[in-house]
């Protein structure tokens, strides 16, 4: 029945030809685990294609749902953690393989004649996979993603002559948005993989042309051995074990949820994928005028070399021994990726010290400088003076020109009027200094730099109220007293009391753990102590001290993280006035007075949800639970493995 | 004998047991990637509707005996999206505690009916289904009488639970 549908099949269509076409080779010198990196590859690109096609089922690439769609597909999905996983470790699990796969034609000089055009097209796939490692991380438009985007759309532009053109064109409309992330999207899901399946069939037609170059030893060639199936037993065992580690990563160490972008959340340091910390940290070195030769000049000139390379180095020549020059040029050309690589990961951004341009600085560092964009960099103290007060928190306590909080004392004009540099230094630096009841936190550890510029801010807020006649707000007594100080204060019109409103947006969106911890120290920790822990005084609160956030109380707490969650976001929105006669401390209400964003306060919930044991993105539909599938899949390895094994001894002894 | 089988060198033992793990190795890739597709790709399709109950407003000024049409704000829950949608119910106040709700929709093919007053009828303008107040059928190729919506009062505040039915059949069946 089966040779009767094959031979229908054949007389029609060449299939069994086509697969004895792609089996039955011989292999010089034998097969070896040195030549399963192309196979692995192949195969490994399959699986993101595989993989890549299924999100599509969930995944929207919109700048407002891209990351939320994602994460319902992690989270609420049955397997979705397993698809995503696979996709994401799947990503750099190919880029490893490609580096190994290179390597090896180079090491045995396999792009000599005749196999130059196979060389040729294997570089196209080199840099369509990165194209595709670049391009993927910028989809879920979230704290990462849109980083990424900017500086790809920045590199662009500095391109002599045509990088306003590029920029554009990548941009694809008038500022970095939706028009920029549907490219992206384009790019990543249909042109590049397209073309890449266009080059993978023509490598490989390449490839059997002239079959395996074996090795550079002219008797141990004379040994041959068969594709099939000793050596598709090599690449099948290989790419299993790289399956079930690909696994193992998705089971164990989920991909990174960034958090829903946020560009207020100006402390975020923007890094690239592992795979482009190398190149991000070599273009550090090139500063202004230079700047285009580490965009565009490195990239081009080590594209050309690796393009040109079987035409500059024609000898036939292929014992690595007799190739000084070529090892050495390659071992430098590694030590090169691996010492850059390091040190970018290690690195912290020059502005790191300071929160504000920490984040710009990869945007920035590739931004054309004839742009005309406000960067960050040409921004003046006083400005950056502006947004650290947003970013630092000042704001949470201290209204200043019309929005923030009431807990401190507004930050007038009249309030600032003669106070000194020095005297401004000292309240921020110690508090405690000029009011010793100060509940203000001291920003002891804040860099001289942004003390500077916040200082910079209040002094324009004095010179310009001194300029203009009629203040702009009439302030109440100028004191830097705590209303703590001022007991019986009424209750400020921003804070709820009594029963929470319900939860607000920030509820139903993923944070990130590591912002919502800085964002915790800024705004969180000063009353509640640092991680959650401490139990700071609240007099005249009926349990004298401010609720402890870790553990938090039981009341609130919950194991389902979307319960928990619900639970604690109305205090963060709305605030709340703790019962007792006449509490000093208040919950603020972050959401409501906008000091915080949702997204910040997302992150803060994650944060929260962290210290409690709890993890926000908890599984809501696995499928099967991570690890239980991971060791079930380790197990059936092991059953095969024993399996064979029984079955190679039983014929053994028949033998 | 296929031609594969011709090309392939008669069974070596070494040869079987290779083939052996390159057919149970592919066999368990394929599987364990296999299920979780399909997993993923049945995903959410059979998961229940939670209900969820909508203020739709005091009914203190409705009129006794005639139905009248309300709109109402009600929260969904579709996937990853959470968003307010506009919803309206035909209700009919019998008493201050006792009030019917009908779902707007016509249980025919699913279009949105009006009220004639005239002929006090319910007449849905698509394929001319007829219903009386009560929301029997009273002519027109409607199958099932208009579906009604729980309701509950709270003081004279009217909440509904939001539901639609399957149509085109004589059951009432969630959809």
């Amino acid at each position: 029945m089966f040779s009767k549908i094959l031979n229908w099949i054949n007389d029609r269509w060449p299939l069994t030809a086509i697969i004895r076409w792609s089996l039955e080779e011989e292999m010089p010198g034998g097969t070896s685990y040195a030549y399963v990196f192309g196979s692995c590859v192949l195969l490994i690109f399959l699986l993101q294609v595989i993989t890549g096609l299924w999100q599509l089922i969930y995944f929207v690439p919109t700048v407002d749902r891209g990351y939320g769609s994602l994460n319902y597909l992690r989270v609420e999905v049955p397997f979705g953690w397993l698809i995503h996983g696979l996709h994401y470790w799947g990503a750099s699990a190919m880029i490893i393989l490609v580096g190994l796969h290179i390597s090896q034609v180079y090491i045995w000089g396999a792009y000599k004649n005749p196999r130059q055009l196979t060389w040729l097209i294997g570089v196209g796939n080199l840099l369509l996979t990165l194209g595709l490692g670049f391009t993927g991380p910028v989809l879920p438009w979230d704290e990462r993603g849109f980083w990424e985007a900017e500086v790809a759309v920045s590199s662009a532009g500095t391109i002599p002559i045509l990088g306003t053109l590029a920029r554009n064109l990548l941009q694809g409309g008038s500022i970095l948005g939706q028009l920029t992330l549907s490219r992206f999207f384009f790019l990543h899901v249909a042109i590049l993989p397209g073309i890449l399946i266009l080059f993978v069939v023509l490598h490989l037609v390449a490839f059997r042309k002239s079959g395996i170059s074996g090795p550079w030893n002219e008797t141990k060639r004379k040994r041959m051995g068969s594709f099939w199936p000793d050596q598709v037993f090599k690449d099948v065992t290989v790419v299993t074990f790289i399956f079930v580690i690909l696994v193992g990563l998705a089971a164990y160490w989920r991909a990174p949820f960034a958090g829903p972008l946020d560009t207020l959340q100006t402390f975020y340091v923007p890094k690239p994928e592992w795979y482009f910390l190398f190149f991000y940290q070599t273009l550090k070195a090139f500063h202004g005028v230079l700047e285009p030769i580490g965009t565009i000049g490195i990239p081009l000139i080590v594209t050309l070399l690796f393009v040109f390379l079987p035409f500059y180095d024609p000898s036939p020549e292929r014992n690595p021994a007799r190739r000084p020059v070529a090892m050495i040029c390659f071992f430098v050309f590694i030590a090169w990726v691996l010492t850059m690589a390091i040190i970018g990961f290690y690195s912290k951004p020059a502005a790191t010290a300071a929160g504000t341009q920490a984040v710009t600085t990869a945007a920035t560092q590739t931004a054309p400088s004839s742009s005309g964009d406000p960067s960050p960099q040409t921004l003046t103290g006083v400005n950056r003076g502006s947004q650290l007060l947003n970013s630092l928190g000042c704001i949470v306590c201290h209204r200043v020109n019309g929005q923030g909080g009431a807990i401190g004392p507004e930050l007038t004009g009249a309030l600032l009027k003669g106070k000194s540099r020095q005297w401004l230094i000292t309240q921020i630096r110690n508090p405690k200094a000029h009011f010793p009841n100060s509940i203000m936190p001291a920003f002891s550890s804040l860099p001289d730099q942004q003390v500077n510029d916040v200082i910079d801010f209040l002094l324009d807020i004095a010179q310009r109220e001194k300029l203009s006649p009629a203040p702009v707000t009439k302030v109440s007594p100028p004191t830097l007293k705590p209303t703590g100080t001022q007991p019986g204060a009424a209750p400020s019109a921003a804070i709820v009391t009594g029963p929470q409103g319900p939860p607000g947006p920030a509820s139903f969106v993923i944070g990130n753990v590591e912002l919502g911890e800085y964002l915790f120290r800024q705004n969180c920790e000063q009353c509640h102590g640092p991680r959650g822990k401490d139990k700071v005084p609240n007099p005249g609160s009926s349990d004298s001290f401010v609720p402890a956030l870790h553990p938090v109380s039981p009341k609130l707490f919950s194991e389902n993280a979307h319960i928990f969650v619900n639970n604690i976001d109305p205090y963060l929105q709305h605030g709340s006035i703790p019962a007792g006669p006449n509490p000093v401390l208040r919950m603020f209400a972050f959401g409501d007075t906008e000091s915080l964003t949702q997204e910040m306060i997302t992150n803060v919930e994650a944060y929260v949800l962290y210290l409690n044991g709890l993890d926000r993105a908890q599984l809501v539909h696995p499928g099967l639970q991570p690890h239980f599938f991971f060791w079930l899949v380790v197990l059936a390895v092991f059953a095969i493995l024993i399996g064979g094994l029984g079955i190679r001894l039983a014929t053994r002894r028949e033998e | 004998m296929t031609e594969m089988q011709l090309v392939e060198h008669e069974g070596s033992t070494r040869r079987s047991f290779l083939k052996f793990f390159i057919g149970a190795f592919s066999t368990l890739v394929a599987l364990a990637l296999g299920i979780p597709l399909i997993g993923a790709l049945i995903g959410p399709s059979f998961r229940s509707k939670k209900p969820q109950w909508a203020k739709v407003g005091d009914i203190t000024s409705l009129a006794v005996g005639q139905p009248v049409n309300l709109r109402f704000p009600s929260k969904t829950e579709d996937a990853y999206l959470r968003e307010t949608t506009i919803h309206d119910v035909w209700v009919v106040k019998h008493s201050s505690s006792k009030v019917t709700v009908f779902s707007p929709i016509c249980p025919h093919l699913g279009c949105h009916y009006d009220w004639h007053a005239d002929g006090n009828e319910f007449i849905c303008p698509c394929h001319g289904s007829v219903y009386s107040m009560t929301g029997r059928v009273l002519g027109g190729p409607a199958p099932r009488p208009i579906d009604t919506l729980p309701w509950k009062l709270e003081g004279n505040v009217l909440s509904v639970e939001w539901e639609t039915f399957k149509v085109g059949i004589p059951q009432k069946i969630r959809t």
